[in-house]
């Protein structure tokens, strides 16, 4: 019968918080911030992340990227100022990698620049043209879906050949077969070798609006002293980065006592310099919410004790008819864990739209709430009704009956 | 008739800022089963306090107090709450009655306490409420009842866990004269089906009732009739 007690006392939580609507709303006001930024700020931190994973897949887990600057967030003005002072990378940091090279065996200039490409009367502005080798296609692991790649020839002679995007196909030849048609770049006149297969989007940008050409053709656009970044398939992580990086500290000449004047970028590194980022984010919301929580935790308990010393006669009665202490500490911890439980299902509803809200002006990141959390944000409330509804549910309980009933 | 209840130079003292009021000074009473006692006194003279002790809402600063042979002072908190749940229904002068719930909830109150199921909660509070006359008013909130419908319900809740004594303290002091000849004619009624029934009062007319009465004055019996 122990369970009709509980349900019983439930029952009571409830019409007692009835009885006392906005009284308990904005007692739970508190609560509800708190788990609000908590489901908030965990559900955006983890749709980012999943979605920057699947973003950066597209990069290739395996692929190292060797640029004059390094990728990530957060660089200091100094450090910026101190990067830019660097030799650029040229191709002959490339050359020496693919000649040198030994745990890795495929290298390829990229040189990315954004210009128009045309075809009569149609054209598509922006797009990005990449100047890479013949071995740009194993690297990134993605492969013609029509046509062929760039050859060891066509970079040799630097020929005016290029291999679409899907982008770009669908914008300048919507029907007919492009393989041998001619399209321009930047003015210039272009062969249509291949057709890249589709590669998604990254950072909601689409991979496909892009037109690859050998990068000896592309220095033609660019100059030779731009600097260029270098992507390497490394088979095995980390040694391979450290064999770049003694790779080109012989070519740039480095003393040993210098610093490395290049960077190697990878995307796993990239996704863990965010997760820490993001991780110290989590960290300061969670204070936030905590001391959120706890302020509504202190409400919760100054309500109780109000309600407490409210309802002294009640406590008198139902002890006269029979309520063990325990049974009157029951109710009330009862009573408050209901009013945070409230407060913490109205938390995770507003959390949850909050974040709709931001997912769909944001654009298309899909965020989601992870199970863990609404466990998470109700055990706390539960916690902090228990913590914070345990002084002024005792202080029912010990009440002497006699003096609860002459109580006015 | 065998003794219900039998105490032996009761005292009660309560602290009071820095001295004492000593409520009752050596109180000797004896009641048995299916008696109808009316405690009488002046206000001041101890009988709420003899009432809070019989009724085990209080224990005595010293001297015996036998329950069903049961020594009450030797019993813990837990133990004070069994017995008033299972032997004692209390009627109060205000009814005390809680107000955001119907009347046969009031009543099914003293059942929780008793682990009784729902289902049957209900329906033993229902058919006490008919057997006090209320069985078309179950659903009412007691501010829906005039003073002598709330009274009843106190009664019916009194008798949820049908319990041996039915302790009232100035059951009538809310109410006009018919209301109130109305709460002693159905705490006779259960007199009559062997309840023991003890009131409270300083009115005559209702002390006139029990059929043996005990007087206090000033914390001690001062006569028995």
């Amino acid at each position: 019968m122990f369970r009709g007690f509980l349900i019983e006392i439930l029952r009571s939580a409830i019409e007692s918080i009835k009885a006392n609507k906005l009284r308990s709303l904005l007692t739970t006001l508190g609560i509800v911030i708190g788990v609000m930024t908590v489901i908030g700020v965990i559900s955006v931190i983890s749709g980012f992340k999943q979605y920057m994973a699947t973003s950066f897949s597209q990069l290739g887990a395996n692929v190292l990227y060797v640029s004059k600057y390094p990728w990530g967030f957060g660089m200091s003005r100094e450090e910026f100022k101190k990067i830019q002072k660097r030799d650029n990378i040229g191709l002959r940091e490339a050359e020496a990698l693919e000649k040198y090279g030994a745990s890795f065996k495929y290298v390829s200039p990229s040189i990315v620049r954004n210009m128009k490409v045309e075809r009569g009367d149609k054209e598509v502005e922006e797009v990005s043209i990449e100047g890479v080798s013949e071995d740009f296609s194993r690297i990134i692991n993605q492969d013609v879906s029509l046509g062929r790649f760039l050859s060891k020839d066509d970079i040799k002679y630097k020929r005016h050949v290029c291999v679409l995007g899907q982008d770009v196909l669908e914008s300048l030849f919507p029907e007919e077969s492009p393989i041998g048609k001619k399209v321009k770049i930047q003015g210039r006149q272009f062969n249509v070798i291949g057709i890249l297969e589709e590669r998604g989007e990254m950072m909601g940008q689409s991979m496909d609006n892009t037109a690859l050409i050998p990068y000896t053709t592309m220095t033609a656009f660019t100059g030779k002293r731009s600097s260029i970044n270098i992507a390497v398939f490394a088979e095995e992580g980390k040694e391979t980065e450290e064999e770049i990086r003694w790779i080109l500290r012989g070519v740039r000449d480095l003393k040993p006592d210098e610093e490395d004047d290049f960077s190697i970028n990878s995307s796993e590194a990239l996704i863990s310099q965010f997760n820490q980022m993001t991780s110290t984010f989590l960290m300061i919301s969670i204070a936030i919410a905590a001391i959120s929580l706890v302020v509504g935790g202190i409400g919760i308990m100054n309500i109780m004790l109000v309600s407490v010393s409210e309802r002294t006669r009640e406590i008198g009665v139902r002890k006269a008819i029979g309520a063990k202490s325990s049974e009157i500490l029951g109710q009330f911890l009862m009573e408050s864990v209901v009013i945070c439980l409230v407060g913490g299902f109205l938390g995770i509803f507003l959390g949850a739209s909050l974040t709709k809200l931001i997912s769909i002006m944001s654009g298309n990141i899909p965020f989601h709430i992870p199970i863990w959390s609404i466990f998470l944000g109700f055990g706390f409330c539960c916690g902090i009704g228990v913590f914070f509804g345990f002084y002024p549910a005792r202080k029912a309980s010990k009440l002497s009956p006699v003096e609860a009933l002459r109580y006015e | 008739m065998s003794e219900l209840i039998k105490m032996k130079d009761v005292t009660k003292v309560y602290p009071l800022g820095e001295t004492e009021v000593q409520a009752l000074r050596g109180v000797d009473i004896v009641i048995n089963k299916g008696e109808f006692i009316s405690i009488i006194g002046p206000s001041g003279s101890g009988k709420s306090t003899l009432m809070h002790i019989i009724g085990c809402l209080d224990v005595a600063t010293a001297g015996s107090y036998f329950l069903q042979g049961k020594d009450v002072n030797k019993m813990n908190e837990n133990q004070l709450a069994d017995i008033r749940k299972e032997f004692i229904g209390f009627v109060f002068q205000d009814f005390y009655l809680l107000p955001d719930v119907p009347a046969w909830y009031n009543v099914s109150l003293p059942m929780i306490y008793n682990r009784v199921a729902p289902r049957e909660r209900k329906e033993k509070a229902i058919r006490i409420l008919e057997n006090v006359g209320l069985g078309d008013r179950v659903n009412h909130l007691p501010n829906q009842l005039s003073g002598g419908e709330r009274q009843r319900v106190a009664i019916a809740r009194a008798l949820a866990n049908e319990p041996e004594i039915i302790i009232a303290d100035e059951p009538t002091g809310n109410l006009d004269s018919v209301r109130g000849e109305e709460i002693l004619k159905i705490l006779s009624d259960l007199y009559a089906k062997g309840k023991t029934i003890i009131i409270v009062s300083h009115e005559t007319y209702v002390a006139q009732r029990g059929k043996r009465k005990i007087y206090l004055k000033d914390g001690r019996v001062e006569g028995k009739g």
